[in-house]
This record gives C-alpha cells, sequence and structure tokens, in this order.
C-alpha cells in the first residue's frame, strides 16, 4: 500500500506561525469561515453533490422493500455506507477500512441515524413481513479535509431530496407503485442535524479553526465534532482523544455552530426549493396530487 | 516557435510530415509528448499542442497536469523520507518510489561536514539520473565546478503546490515575455521582499522575514494557477491581496 | 429516439492527477486516474506499469458484477496505454458509477440488474478522457458504443445507444470499442446471434466509433446528424480541445 501523503516539517512549522503569531490562515479565510459550500442535485431523486472547497462527495440515496429485523418488526431499516475508494487518496484500498473511514461513517450513524432524523416508523409497510430498506451510500470524490461536515451535509440533502415510490395496501395485498403510475413520495423525516468541525492548534489547543483543510488537519492537536439541528439540538459531541480543551471554549464553539447550522440550513432549504420548481411540471399531474405536502424541519 | 494557429493533437494522431523541421546537418530533437517509432514516425503519446522550433529542429507537446515524471537535470523540491547508510530517501510527490541522495552530493561535503537532515525537511536539488528501470537520483551539487548554485537544504518558509505546467512558466528563462507569468514582478513592485525556489515537480518554495509576505504570494502563485489568470489578471489579484493583507 | 450529445468535463477532481465526468444516454460516470505511483509487491511487473481498475457503483457495495467490468476494461486499456514506459509502477483509474438511466415503468433494484454491457461504453469513454487529463502517455485514443439488436415487427433491426426498453427487448446486445486507428479494441455480446447480425453490429459501430471528420487543422464541423448516433471521435477530440486550450490559455 502506497504511504499516505505527509506534508513537510517546513510546511507544519509555517502553519503554525501563521496561526499564531499573525492569526491568519493560508487561503485567508477567517478563523470561522467555511470554504465556500455548494450543492447539486442529479437528475434521479436523492443524489448530492456536495463541494466544499476542494472536498468533493456524493451522497446517493436508494430504497428497496425488505423484510425487517426480528427484533423490530415495526421499524424500516435505515443504513449509511461510507467507504473510500482510491478515489479519495491513493492509499485508501478496496475492503481495508482505514480510521478515517470508521470515524467518518461513525460520526454520520450518530449525527443522521442515533438522532432518529429519518422517522424509521413509517417505512414499516407489513409489521413483522415488510418494510423499506433505505441506504444513503457516500462515495467521496475528493478529500481535502473536513469530510464529516460535508459528507453529513450529503446525506441529509439527499435524504431530504430523495423519494420512494408509493405504496398502498389493499385486502392485506402490498402494492408497489412505478414511478409512471403513481409520483413517489418523500420520506418521513424529523428533524435536520448537520456536522460542524472545530479544529484545535497549539500547544494547548488555543487556537480553534472551522472546516480545516487537509493541511490543517494534518497540524491540528485536537478536534471537536458537533452534531446539531436548527433549533438548537445538540445531537451529539465527538472528541476523540488529542489535547484537553477548555470547557468555556467548547461552549463557545458551540454557539457558533449552532449559527452555522442554521446556515447550512437554510441553504438547504433554498436548493430544495429551488429544486421543486425545475422539477414542478405543475398543472394537471400537480392537481392530481392527493397528498399533502409535510412539514419538515 | 511557430506562428501558425495552434494545432492541437491527441495520442496516436499522424503529424504532418510537412510540420516536422528538417536540418541538412543537426539531427531532429523530440521533446517530451512524442515519440518515435522507427523507421521515421512520430507520434504524439499526449493531448496537448504541438510546437516547432525550425530554428532549433526540435518539436515537443505542450500541455499541462499530470504527476511529475522525473527527468534528468530537472530542478526539483523534494522532501527527506529516511536517511540510508549513504543517501538519502528523498520524495519528489506523494505515492511514488522515493529518489536518492548521497550524503555527499552537496557543496564541499564530506564525511564529516555533509548535512544532517531529518525526515520532513526539504531540498532544493537537481535530479541527475532519471531512467525509467531505476529510482531517480538526486545531486544538490555541480558536478563540474563543485559549487552549489542555489542548490541544498532549504529551511523555514512554506511550499504551495502548482500545476506542472505553471511551474515549467515560472523556470522559464523569460516566464515574463514567454510564459505570461507577471504575478512575481508584481509582488516585488510592491515593496514585497521574498525568496523563491521552483520545482519542476510543481513545487514552489517561498520564503521572508515576513510571515504575511509568505501567506500573500502563495495565495497569487495558487490563484494566478487555479484561475487561469492572464497578465492583467495577475496585476489586479496582486493590488487586491496587498490591499487586504495591510 | 432522442439522446443528447454526449458531455464531459475534465479535471473535475482537483486532487487527483487527472479527472473526467462523463454523461451520455442516462449513464453518469466519474474517473479519477493517478499514476503512474509506486506499485504494490503483488502488483509491481518489472516491465510495465499495472493498470488498476476499479468501479463502483452508485448504490449498494462492488460484486462480481463490478469486478467482470473492471477486467474487461482492464484488459483493453492496458492496451492504449503505454504501460512499458513506467515498469514497477501502477496506474489507477478509479470509475465512479453516479447515475444510470431510469425505468419509470420499473422499479429498480437497490443492486442494480444482472446486465454489464450496456454501462461498459459509458465507463470505458470515461476513462479514457480521465487518462488524457492525467496526461498518461497512450498508443492511441479510443471510442466506444453499445449496440442492441431487436426484434421488430418480425424483423431484426440495429439500435445504437438502446434505451433501458431497447434492452430488455433486444435478443443481442453488444458493446464495441475502436480505437483511434480504427482497430477493434473491446468486444462484448451477450445474446443469440447469427455471423450476419454481428457484422451489421460491427459496421454500425465503427460507424459510430470512427467516422471521423476530414481532418481539416482544428475545425471539425460535422454536423450529419442522420440518426447514425452520435459521432464519438469528433467528441473526443472536441473535450480535449477544450481542454487544451485552457491548460495553455497563456500562450
Amino acid at each position: 500500500m502506497p504511504r499516505e501523503a505527509e506534508p513537510s516539517a517546513n510546511e507544519k512549522a509555517f502553519l503554525l506561525k501563521a496561526l499564531q503569531d499573525e492569526q491568519i490562515r493560508l487561503d485567508g479565510r477567517e478563523f470561522d469561515a467555511y470554504r465556500p459550500l455548494e450543492l447539486t442535485f442529479g437528475d434521479e431523486y436523492g443524489v448530492a453533490n456536495v463541494s466544499l472547497g476542494k472536498t468533493k462527495i456524493l451522497a446517493k440515496a436508494s430504497a428497496e422493500v425488505t423484510v425487517p429485523f426480528a427484533d423490530r418488526p415495526l421499524d424500516g431499516i435505515f443504513t449509511i455506507a461510507t467507504e473510500l475508494s482510491p478515489m479519495t487518496a491513493p492509499h485508501f484500498e478496496v475492503n481495508r477500512p482505514t480510521e478515517t473511514e470508521v470515524l467518518l461513517s461513525r460520526l454520520l450513524e450518530k449525527t443522521v441515524r442515533r438522532s432518529g432524523a429519518l422517522d424509521t416508523e413509517s417505512l414499516c409497510l407489513v409489521a413483522g413481513q415488510k418494510c423499506w430498506s433505505v441506504r444513503v451510500d457516500v462515495h467521496v470524490l475528493s478529500h481535502d479535509g473536513n469530510l464529516t461536515d460535508a459528507a453529513c451535509f450529503a446525506v441529509v440533502a439527499a435524504l431530504r431530496h430523495f423519494r420512494k415510490p408509493d405504496t398502498s395496501m389493499e385486502n392485506g395485498v402490498l402494492t408497489v407503485y412505478t414511478p409512471a403510475e403513481r409520483e413517489p413520495v418523500p420520506l418521513g423525516w424529523l428533524h435536520s442535524p448537520f456536522c460542524v468541525t472545530w479544529s484545535f492548534f497549539g500547544d494547548e489547543g488555543e487556537t480553534a479553526l472551522l472546516d480545516a483543510d487537509w493541511m490543517e488537519e494534518q497540524v491540528r492537536v485536537a478536534s471537536v465534532t458537533i452534531s446539531l439541528n436548527r433549533h438548537g439540538e445538540i445531537c451529539q459531541i465527538a472528541k476523540l482523544g488529542g489535547v484537553p480543551v477548555e470547557a468555556v471554549a467548547l461552549l463557545q464553539c458551540t454557539s457558533v455552530a449552532l449559527t452555522k447550522v442554521k446556515e447550512f440550513s437554510t441553504y438547504l432549504d433554498s436548493k430544495l426549493a429551488e429544486d421543486a420548481k425545475r422539477r414542478d411540471k405543475g398543472g394537471f399531474m400537480a392537481e392530481l396530487r392527493a397528498e399533502n405536502d409535510r412539514v419538515v424541519g | 516557435m511557430s506562428t501558425e494557429s495552434p494545432l492541437v493533437v491527441l495520442p496516436g494522431e499522424s503529424i504532418d510530415p510537412s510540420l516536422i523541421p528538417t536540418h541538412h546537418k543537426n539531427p531532429l530533437r523530440l521533446g517530451p509528448g512524442l515519440r518515435h517509432i522507427p523507421p521515421s514516425e512520430i507520434v504524439p503519446t499526449v493531448a496537448g499542442q504541438l510546437v516547432v522550433d525550425n530554428r532549433k529542429t526540435s518539436m515537443w507537446i505542450e500541455y499541462n497536469g499530470g504527476r511529475y515524471i522525473p527527468s534528468q537535470n530537472d530542478l526539483i523540491i523534494g522532501q527527506i523520507v529516511r536517511s540510508a547508510t549513504d543517501f538519502y530517501y528523498v520524495s519528489l510527490s506523494p505515492y511514488t518510489p522515493n529518489a536518492t541522495l548521497p550524503h555527499l552530493a552537496f557543496e564541499s561535503a564530506t564525511k564529516k561536514t555533509r548535512p544532517q537532515l531529518s525526515p520532513g525537511e526539504l531540498v532544493y536539488a537537481r535530479v541527475s539520473l532519471a531512467n525509467k528501470h531505476m529510482d531517480p537520483e538526486l545531486e544538490c551539487v555541480s558536478p563540474s565546478t563543485g559549487k552549489a548554485d542555489g542548490l541544498g537544504p532549504l529551511k523555514d518558509g512554506m511550499v504551495f503546490d502548482v500545476s506542472l505546467g505553471f511551474a515549467r512558466r515560472l523556470l522559464m528563462a523569460k516566464s515574463r515575455e514567454e510564459g505570461k507569468v507577471e504575478v512575481l514582478e508584481a509582488l516585488g513592485e510592491d515593496g514585497l521582499g521574498f525568496e523563491i525556489a521552483v520545482g519542476r515537480n510543481g513545487k514552489v518554495w517561498v520564503n521572508s522575514e515576513s510571515t504575511k509576505t509568505v501567506v500573500l504570494v502563495g495565495r497569487a502563485l495558487r490563484e494566478t494557477d487555479e484561475k487561469n489568470l492572464g497578465v492583467e489578471a495577475q496585476r489586479k489579484l496582486v493590488k487586491k491581496l496587498v490591499r487586504e493583507m495591510r | 429516439m432522442t439522446i443528447a450529445a454526449p458531455e464531459a468535463s475534465l479535471n473535475a477532481l482537483p486532487r487527483a492527477d487527472g479527472s473526467a465526468r462523463y454523461s451520455y444516454a442516462g449513464y453518469t460516470v466519474t474517473a479519477s486516474v493517478n499514476g503512474p505511483i509506486e506499485a504494490q509487491r503483488r502488483d509491481e511487473h518489472a516491465y510495465e506499469a499495472h493498470v488498476d481498475v476499479i468501479v463502483r457503483p452508485a448504490a449498494g457495495v462492488g460484486g462480481t458484477r463490478e469486478r467482470h467490468l473492471e477486467s474487461i476494461l482492464q484488459s483493453s486499456l492496458a492496451q492504449i496505454i503505454l504501460v512499458k514506459n513506467f515498469p514497477r509502477s501502477v496506474i489507477q483509474i478509479v470509475l465512479q458509477i453516479e447515475s444510470t438511466p431510469e425505468n419509470a415503468y420499473v422499479n429498480t433494484k437497490l443492486v442494480q440488474a444482472s446486465l454489464n454491457l450496456p454501462i461498459i461504453p459509458a465507463l470505458f469513454q470515461t476513462a479514457v478522457l480521465a487518462l488524457l487529463s492525467a496526461t498518461v502517455p497512450m498508443k492511441a485514443t479510443a471510442t466506444s458504443t453499445v449496440v442492441a439488436v431487436v426484434l421488430e415487427d418480425g424483423s431484426k433491426k440495429i439500435v445504437a445507444d438502446p434505451s433501458p426498453k431497447d434492452i430488455g427487448e433486444a435478443t443481442s446486445l453488444h458493446a464495441l470499442a475502436f480505437t483511434s486507428h480504427d482497430e477493434l479494441l473491446l468486444s462484448e455480446s451477450e445474446g443469440d446471434f447469427t455471423v450476419k447480425e454481428w457484422d451489421d453490429v460491427y459496421e454500425r459501430a465503427q460507424e459510430i466509433c470512427c467516422q471521423s471528420a476530414p481532418k481539416q487543422a482544428g475545425v471539425d464541423m460535422m454536423l450529419d446528424d442522420d440518426a447514425s448516433g452520435p459521432d464519438m471521435r469528433s467528441f473526443l477530440r472536441s473535450a480535449l480541445e477544450t481542454k487544451v486550450a485552457s491548460d495553455l490559455y497563456w500562450k
């Protein structure tokens, strides 16, 4: 396996010097500024292309009918798959998970799945027999740091954009309609959590940055990922090792994170509305729709 | 350099024989991107623009992008990976086999006075041997004069990654006229003092008394490269960055 | 049948040596190329570069279907790359499938159906574009297409770039690729067909892949859309001309 790339000693030293002595980042960003975040949806439902500076992520949601787990007969199945391929960087190998990959998938799991963002009960079709299995595949196309925040945004965007085939139950017969027969329906969505990652620098972690790029990630001494929604409800805080961080600093980080999450949330809503407008052919088919718009948050 | 409209070629396309320069005495010299299939066929191997220099009876393909492939006499910026008994292993780009740099290939180096470099440090070196069947070899000293000529360890400063084509333009003898790179001059005219070393492997090392200057030079170089800025836009960019930093 | 013209963007991924995103006939594929890079011991070859192809599905985990596609692509791409230039190294091509054509009349399964052939041209073309973007030295470029033999009103008809519906009804399917020297590079067939049908398929595919615009320096205004499918070679050329023009904007 090729060795992972590593910045030179000069680069590491310089980056720290610039941060601590001059308070500047190499790309001129403010300490609490994200790189430009861009989201585009594909032609299919449930495909989200997210780019955060040079980090690029593709998330694709899909659904199929399957048998629920025996111990959870009333719940559907929801999985998030994050496999890093050599496209991310040549040292990642297929079927050989690295630490980056494991941490990314656990964070997404905690943020999106365990926080109950997707209503898994609504995925149940026939108790104990049939349910939807919803799956999101996260593909990292280009890795320039902060995979977590970008991947989380992509997963949430893909799921909120996704439509699963409509179904009906009549006399104990389950029918799954094709897109031509009935317009597919959105998932039961409860709230939209986002990740905000802070990176810490210096001997005591006194300098904190948002949205570290690849080089900054190589030099940081600790990081904290805070997952929350726009109502300020915190789903999880992960601080995996590194130097200790003051509790007061953490509180500050959380409050900045909330403003960022509100921005993400507004951006995603506007992109979803824009896409809906683009797809809305209007007229007859729209009027034939029987269902009400769900309010999602 | 030819004056006709740019001729884009793709791998395997045939080249109009009338374009191939001939000279009664000088042999034809083929540059990057071309291969000779005996007896007399010349075929491009990459997509790019065919450039013919009739005066020097040479031709090559001008292109940008891809990974650095070492070639003899290139100046490169390498990163020390580790030291063996009598040479250093040096990385020229990530995921490629290491080049070797003998401990004694520095100016007036002896077993006792050679520079001690630890992993992660940088050197500015020349490729002394590049051969597809062997790992590349480097030197930080001119073999004919024994002088360093500016090569050697690079202390402090910062390295910025640029595209291979941009590094080539920066290294041109007349980078301003032929390469249309004005950004360094513009930075200098704004009163910024800095040292710079350009590696053919797409790396630019910048050092200065002031940390801000290094950051500024790095951003100017990267933006010029990534956004394909012309001469005017480069000047504008430098003005804008200098204003921001002050 | 109307299909939008193929689209490609090169160097879409900033951190790879080369990359391309290609969409045509409902397929969208992104490819990255890194190389030549250091080979692992098991892939190391003393005289040539190992071409490593990885195909990743949009949803679900890769399985035998992907391994099969990888082996087909690997053997044909290794033919056009100058592998002898880079002994003991690897040229790594990762193909990420982004979307496949949808059939509004059928609900797609999570792991797509077993059909392999129709996606080969999209994968192949993306790989070639990404290799060109990474400036990996090559012997020639190549173009690819898929052709179906469909039974229609009792007579057999040859359909280029078949839709999912055509594929469902086809008696046989053929994926072909040709080098820029008009040599057949890849041929994979599925279903029942006669020698005569194969000849027709071959002719049709060659027309699509090889009908080159008469070479006038720089200009290719070949717009004969007489329902013969796209002119893949001109498409490839114009995509590359755009790339070269942007790379050498300073010239």
